[in-house]
């Protein structure tokens, strides 16, 4: 039997290796391309890598935003700030790491969303994202009105304390998305170990079996969540809880109340 | 002499009598499909009933907490790992975009290794290969469908399903229904039709299309309705099940008034003419991206007291939707948690948009945000349980659209505000949660449960979970380093039950220590 085996195998093999001479599809290689201009390779390296989220014309898409109005695009200098970008993600904002995007790749990149920059901006009609402008359509009395009532804001936040100004710190959709749900901010962390001592610091990391901290001295310090008693102060938990109960009228005129805190 | 003339006749016999049989009994015939032995996971979803339910119990509640590493395979790629692997003769086939493996499922030994030419398509993701007889099917991010050997990963055939030029792309695992290997294109398409095909899995040649839309530039009409996730096959109705996308203009409603038909729609064709048998709409005239491609899952049960075919999906729109399979119709619309776009749900069991809930200048808040309720993972049955389980996750976000975008593509632009991934899981019949497991910020990786009552999932933070399926409770994880964005399978090979769980480019398999099964 095991004679019979190899045989009808290698017989088996033969048929196939026969099979693929004759019907594997001659892949012709193309002519050696002349060498195209930056935009051109980036335009290929954006669609293979970058298109889906931040659309295929680089003007924003799948939860990726419009990179022809990116700032950060605007002030890089060959690569100086987007390459850290691209090679390193934002894992926070779900945008994925390419470590393997070399960094004139990345300048090709860069070189295509500048093309698409000049183009769309070329285009009559205006432009994609969101103006400050876009965002003026409430009303500030109703909003103040929202604020010290049913928004329940001052409960938490005053217009002469820690918004004092906010309006010349962060405008248009930066400032409503950050009044709608504060990002970046940094939860309080205290630990008690079973030995009783004390650990307070910054929240630095939490799954349902871990949770670490970034103490005051600066050092990083990780527990397994059930061998520690803890408490997490986020001021962000209100706003998740108001989400629900918010008109989009309520945010129109909440974000010009805002506005007139200069 | 004498005795090599009766090796000679041996094999001469063994040529005529065991040749054909070895060639039969390698490879997959496509009738099993339908009822795979423990020992395989011949399709995308383990079966085309797209439960994802598996009958093995060697892996239980009371000692899953020992399961253990019993190999992993690095594939040594950038991209993620969001296929499902399918597993026929011991062996594992499973994807990246351009990059199809072989490995030995007993050890995690790779057999061979398949690699597609540089291209310029979309490399969002790859949900892996499906197989007939001998040989593999697999979808290129510059929309060919490539026929490769599963024996040692050659080429046998390469043919195109869409024009690169136009915007196609796939990545989607094909499904193998008899002599039909049936294949959607996208993911996103900018104001472009969208169509599923039917090939030859000899030839290559295309049986027939289903336009999901219109001809683009037809007046008033949408384009888009994207078929990028496996569907589903009920052989006793002969009808095929599957998703379709979001129309496009993605976020600007205004140039494709009335319900879009059919995108955002659950369809019923027959897998032989393409044509199409019924159809339900989860997103009538969608403006927010979500797609209703996610899973339609067959279950066939009593149903408030009346035996039902069943098919039922958790939709990105966030509402969970159970249909009578044999005509379409809806026996249960509801929400499986914070959604705030809709007046209310139709006769139909339609959930009707509001018109001020589209996107707008000054913007609107929505629930859930784009990437939906959830999403390309895979949802799982659990029969003992009656439960529908899902990696849900709830979120509101901003969208906003103004004439000055236009017309072609997003048309628009929106952005998450805050998200929060959650197991949950819906008694089916009623569509209430009966529990739910916190994940963290995000989810990605789908769900499996076995007939012992474990269901395995991960969490946010890269933790491969095996929970009760009764409650919920976690009963064992493990780190795992990477991102989880595929769905587990499961299988049993010398009495030894496997569960794999792809993590960033890594592919684990975990059983119980050799001895212990």
């Amino acid at each position: 039997m095991a004679g019979i085996g190899a045989c009808s195998l290698g017989t088996t093999l033969m048929i196939s290796a026969l099979l693929l001479v004759g019907v594997s599809p001659a892949s012709a290689q193309a002519a050696k391309p002349a060498p195209r201009p930056a935009p051109v390779r980036g335009k290929s390296l954006f669609a293979r890598d970058c298109a889906f989220c931040h659309g295929r014309d680089a003007a924003g898409g799948e939860s990726g935003p419009d990179l022809t109005r990116s700032r950060l695009v605007a002030r890089d200098v060959r690569g100086d700030k987007i390459q850290a970008v691209v090679h390193d993600g934002r894992i926070e904002k779900g945008m994925p790491p390419f470590p393997r995007l070399t960094l004139p790749q990345v300048n090709d990149v860069i070189a295509f969303i500048r093309d698409q920059t000049r183009n769309l901006n070329s285009k009559p009609g205006g432009r994609r994202g969101v103006d400050v402008t876009d965002l003026q359509t409430g009303n500030s009395e109703q909003g103040k009105a929202y604020f010290n009532g049913p928004g329940k804001c001052s409960s938490c936040h005053s217009p002469t304390g820690d918004l004092a100004g906010i309006a010349t710190q962060r405008e248009g959709l930066e400032l409503e998305m950050q009044m709608l749900y504060p990002q970046n901010t940094k939860a309080k962390l205290t630990v008690i170990t079973t030995s009783g001592e004390t650990f307070t610091g910054t929240l630095t990391y939490k799954d349902e079996f871990h949770i670490a901290m970034t103490d005051s001295e600066g050092w990083y310090r990780s527990w397994p969540i059930r061998a520690v008693e803890y408490k997490i102060d986020s001021r962000s938990d209100a706003h998740i809880e108001q989400f629900e109960k918010y008109t989009d009228n309520d945010i129109h005129n909440l974000m010009a109340y805002l506005q007139t805190l200069r | 002499m004498k005795s090599l003339s009766k090796k000679r006749i041996l094999c001469a016999i063994g040529l005529l009598f065991f040749f054909p049989g070895r060639l039969l009994s390698q490879g997959l015939d496509p009738a099993i499909i339908a009822n795979p032995p423990a020992d395989s996971w011949p399709s995308y979803h383990g079966d085309y009933s797209g439960r994802r339910h598996s009958p093995l119990t060697q892996i239980t509640p009371q000692n899953v907490g020992s399961i253990g590493l019993a190999w992993a395979f690095q594939t040594g790629q950038e991209a993620t790992i969001k296929s499902s692997p399918l597993l026929v003769d011991g062996v594992l086939y499973f994807t990246v975009p351009d990059n199809v493996w072989a490995v030995d499922a007993r050890t995690g030994h790779q057999i061979w290794h398949y690699t597609y030419k540089p291209n310029a398509g979309m490399h969002l993701g790859h949900r892996g290969v499906a197989m007939y007889k001998q040989w593999l099917y697999f979808s290129t991010p510059d929309a060919h469908l490539i026929s490769l050997e599963a024996k040692n990963g050659k080429v046998r055939w390469d043919v195109v399903v869409g024009d690169i030029k136009k915007g196609y792309w796939t990545t989607m695992a094909p499904l193998v229904v008899r002599d039909h290997v049936i294949l959607g294109v996208g993911g996103d398409l900018d104001n472009i039709g969208a169509y599923v095909r039917s090939i030859d899995p000899e030839t290559g040649k295309m049986q027939w299309q289903w336009n999901t839309t219109p001809a683009a530039g037809t007046p008033n009409s949408t384009t888009g309705g994207t078929i990028w996730l496996t569907g589903t096959y009920d052989p006793d109705l002969n009808m095929l099940y599957t998703g379709t996308g979001n129309p496009t203009p993605v976020l600007n409603g205004k140039t494709r008034p009335g319900d879009n038909l059919y995108t955002c729609t659950i369809a019923a064709l027959n897998p032989d003419t393409g044509k199409l048998i019924w159809a339900f709409q989860p997103s009538p005239h969608d403006t927010h991206d979500w797609d209703a491609i996610e899973v339609p899952v067959m279950v066939d049960s009593d149903f408030h007291g009346e035996p039902r075919k069943l098919l039922m999906q958790a939709s990105r729109n966030g509402y969970f939707f159970v249909l009578d399979r044999t005509n379409g119709k809806s026996l249960l619309t509801a929400p499986f948690g914070p959604v705030n776009w809709t007046l209310g749900i139709d006769k139909e069991g339609r959930p009707i948009p509001n018109p001020d809930k589209e996107p707008a200048p000054d913007g609107r808040l929505i629930a859930p945000d784009e990437g939906g309720m959830t999403n390309f993972r895979s949802p799982s049955f659990d029969p003992k349980n009656g439960l529908f389980i899902v990696s849900a996750r709830e979120s509101y976000s901003l969208y906003f659209a103004k004439p000055a975008d236009g017309a072609y593509g997003w048309a628009g632009a929106d952005y998450g505000l805050w998200g929060k991934g959650i197991i949950k899981a819906i008694d089916y019949q009623t569509g209430r949660i009966r529990w739910s497991h916190d994940i963290g910020d995000t989810a990605s990786a789908g769900v499996l449960t076995t007939d012992s009552g474990v269901t395995f999932t991960g969490d946010s933070s890269g933790n491969v979970l095996a929970l009760d399926s009764s409650d919920g409770k976690t009963l064992w994880y493990a780190g795992t380093g990477g991102q989880i964005a595929s769905s587990p399978i499961t299988y049993e090979l010398d009495h030894r039950q496997y569960v794999l769980t792809g993590s960033g480019g890594v592919l684990f398999a975990w059983s119980l220590p050799e001895g212990n099964e």
